[in-house]
């Protein structure tokens, strides 16, 4: 076991252990944003797919966020006695084969088109849920019939309490991410990043550009409706609010914030933006206006985020390797 | 049947006023590569410094002229300041930065304006209605249509006619060659960017008394956009010209015959264009 390998396990331990008596130490609200910081988390990973990774902009990733969290919905209440595990990934599939079809007509395409048409195929998105009125309620949105959850060995949990939703949203929030980077290190993922560095040689070379596209799209779709779904089941209700335009936009800034450039920039980018929601819109109702200054001054002057701002020798000693992404 | 008429010239209206707010789009994007979503953003000032201005100068006609130039001074102020830095970093960064500037506009004209309705209202000669038919057509619509159909002269005329024209058209073409030719490209940049800014003021003026004037218009006008330049291929005036006529009738049609798909229809127009001609009806095949 080498040193950094070490080292890189027991950072591992101690953020599980913290993780693990975190709700101990939190109050009601803190417990709150502790669980939204986590879903969202996982909704920014997956948007940085495509912006860090894939290096296009999609202004429309809240459509399989949306889809994630009407699946879970859906699943719950028209399914008799679905577990809730696998009602997240039934959410998770749903959103990723929305994904894939929009991919299809999208990824084709680079650059200003790719953002444009994300955008449209999203408002499409919105528009079907704001008229299947009887299916989504339109407007009004739609509640979550929470249940039990059984697992084996464990028994009967109790779904209403913030606990079990604190511990089931990060234990599904730590093996998605953890899935995302292991999916990144194999050799398919490898060509992502190819593609994304110069898509011509790489096709020169033989690599299926447009399929790698599309999986990397269908992946972050997927992984989306995963964080939508557990934005359902926290909300227990579902509304426009988790589709519309807003939504996407938040997660770019989430993503744009933390730090395009590294895996766990995002991370910090959903908890910069959670702590601005609740914080900083109790001391202005202008909130938003200074959201939109802090991420257009970081476009200006520090465009890895604000990961980018912090010193190189922290960051080395945790993470050896970190995607070169959002500086082209 | 002359209901079908009547739907046909509200689908000419709002299809030449898309065309208002494509125009400088298109215009732009030609020019600097640059998809400008600010775009929206400056149509919605456009709207509002018309409400306040009629508020305290009671003159519409005014708005005409000085809304558009307070715009287009905030746009040259954008190209100047703020899209020039990020020049560098490329198309990702451009994209974000406009779009930045669009969030942060918007939230500027809620805080100013609030975020209810604002009604303006048109000068007493637009108000009415001309007879049509065997019945009447408001004439403010037709207002409408006559200054976007002006706009497009003028445009078409300074393309085609004059040395800016000429110029312009260059440095679309290749703006490193007409640098190096001695014309001030950077002027230039400067130039066209303020001119499709005010394009998007001045269509936002002529909306204000139509459509309402809120804090979602900009979003709004922007899809259709978006939806006009993917159908009509990028950077062509003429494709954005048919495009937006296509979205305005199957919108008019759309609401009058099937109201609960009419949102839906044009998504589907720009997916089948997408699978058929994915460049867009005139653009030009990369």
């Amino acid at each position: 076991m080498t040193h950094t390998r070490t080292k890189n396990v027991l950072t591992v331990l101690i953020v599980l252990a913290a993780l693990v008596v975190l709700p101990y130490l939190l109050t009601e609200v803190q417990l709150n944003m502790a669980i939204e910081i986590a879903f969202f988390s996982l909704f920014a990973v997956s948007y940085n797919l495509l912006l860090g990774y894939g290096g296009v902009l999609s202004f429309g990733h809240a459509a399989y966020f949306g889809t994630g969290a009407y699946f879970m919905v859906f699943a719950l209440k028209y399914v008799a006695g679905m577990p809730i595990l696998p009602a997240v990934l039934v959410s998770g599939v749903a959103a990723g084969l929305t994904a894939a079809i929009v991919g299809f007509f999208c990824v084709r395409l680079g650059g200003s088109y790719f953002a444009l048409l994300t955008l449209a195929f999203n408002q499409l998105i919105y528009a079907i849920a704001l008229k299947w009125r009887s299916l989504t309620g339109g407007d009004d949105g739609i509640g979550l019939d929470k249940h039990d959850m059984y697992l084996p060995f464990v028994g009967n949990l109790d779904t209403m309490s913030t606990f079990t939703v604190y511990y089931l949203t990060v234990i599904i929030v730590l093996i998605s991410l953890w899935l995302i980077r292991f999916f990144l290190k194999t050799p398919y993922g490898n060509t992502v990043a190819c593609v994304k560095d110069n898509e011509e040689r790489a096709a020169f070379i033989g690599y299926n550009v447009f399929r790698s596209k599309l999986v990397l799209f269908t992946m972050a779709g997927f992984f989306a409706g995963i964080a939508g779904a557990l934005f359902a089941f926290f909300e227990e209700f579902v509304s426009l609010d988790s589709i519309n335009m807003a939504m996407s936009t938040e997660v770019l800034f989430m993503a744009f914030i933390g730090g395009t450039g590294s895996f766990l920039g995002p991370v910090l980018g959903a908890a910069v933006f959670i702590y601005f929601t609740e914080w900083v819109s109790d001391i202005t109702e202008h909130w938003e206006f200074f959201l939109g200054v802090l991420f257009v001054l970081l476009i200006l002057y520090a465009n890895r985020g604000i990961i980018g701002l912090i010193p190189e020798k922290i960051k080395n000693f945790w993470s050896p390797r970190s995607a070169s992404a959002g500086e082209r | 049947m002359e209901a079908y008429a009547v739907q046909a010239v509200h689908g000419v209206v709002y299809g030449m006023l898309l065309f208002l707010v494509t125009s400088g789009l298109t215009l732009v994007f030609g020019m600097m590569g640059v998809l400008n979503m600010a775009h929206a953003a400056f149509y919605m000032v456009g709207a509002y410094f018309t409400y306040s201005l009629v508020q305290w100068t009671g003159s519409f006609w005014l708005c005409l002229l000085l809304a558009p130039i307070g715009v287009g001074i905030i746009g040259a102020f954008v190209e100047r300041a703020l899209l020039r830095k990020v020049h560098t970093f490329g198309h990702a960064h451009e994209l974000m930065l406009t779009f930045g500037i669009f969030y942060i506009l918007a939230e500027v004209v809620k805080w100013i304006w609030g975020t209810y309705p604002l009604t303006v209202v048109a000068p007493d000669v637009l108000n009415g209605s001309v007879p049509f038919l065997s019945a009447t057509y408001p004439t403010y619509r037709l207002f409408i249509l006559l200054v976007s159909v002006i706009v497009l002269f003028i445009l078409a005329f300074i393309m085609q006619k004059t040395r800016i024209g000429i110029i312009v058209r260059a440095a679309v073409f290749d703006n490193e060659m007409v640098d190096i030719l001695g014309v001030n490209v950077q002027l230039v940049f400067l130039g066209v960017f303020s001119i499709g800014s005010a394009l998007a003021g001045l269509a936002g003026v002529v909306a204000a008394p139509f459509l309402s004037t809120y804090p979602g218009m900009g979003l709004e006008i922007l899809v259709d956009a978006f939806v006009v330049i993917v159908i009509g291929g990028f950077g062509s005036v003429w494709g954005a010209l048919l495009a937006a006529l296509m979205i305005g009738e199957l919108q008019s049609f759309g609401i009058m015959l099937i109201p609960e798909l009419a949102l839906v229809f044009q998504f589907l127009l720009m997916a089948i264009v997408l699978v058929w001609r994915p460049q867009g009806l005139f653009g030009e095949s990369a």
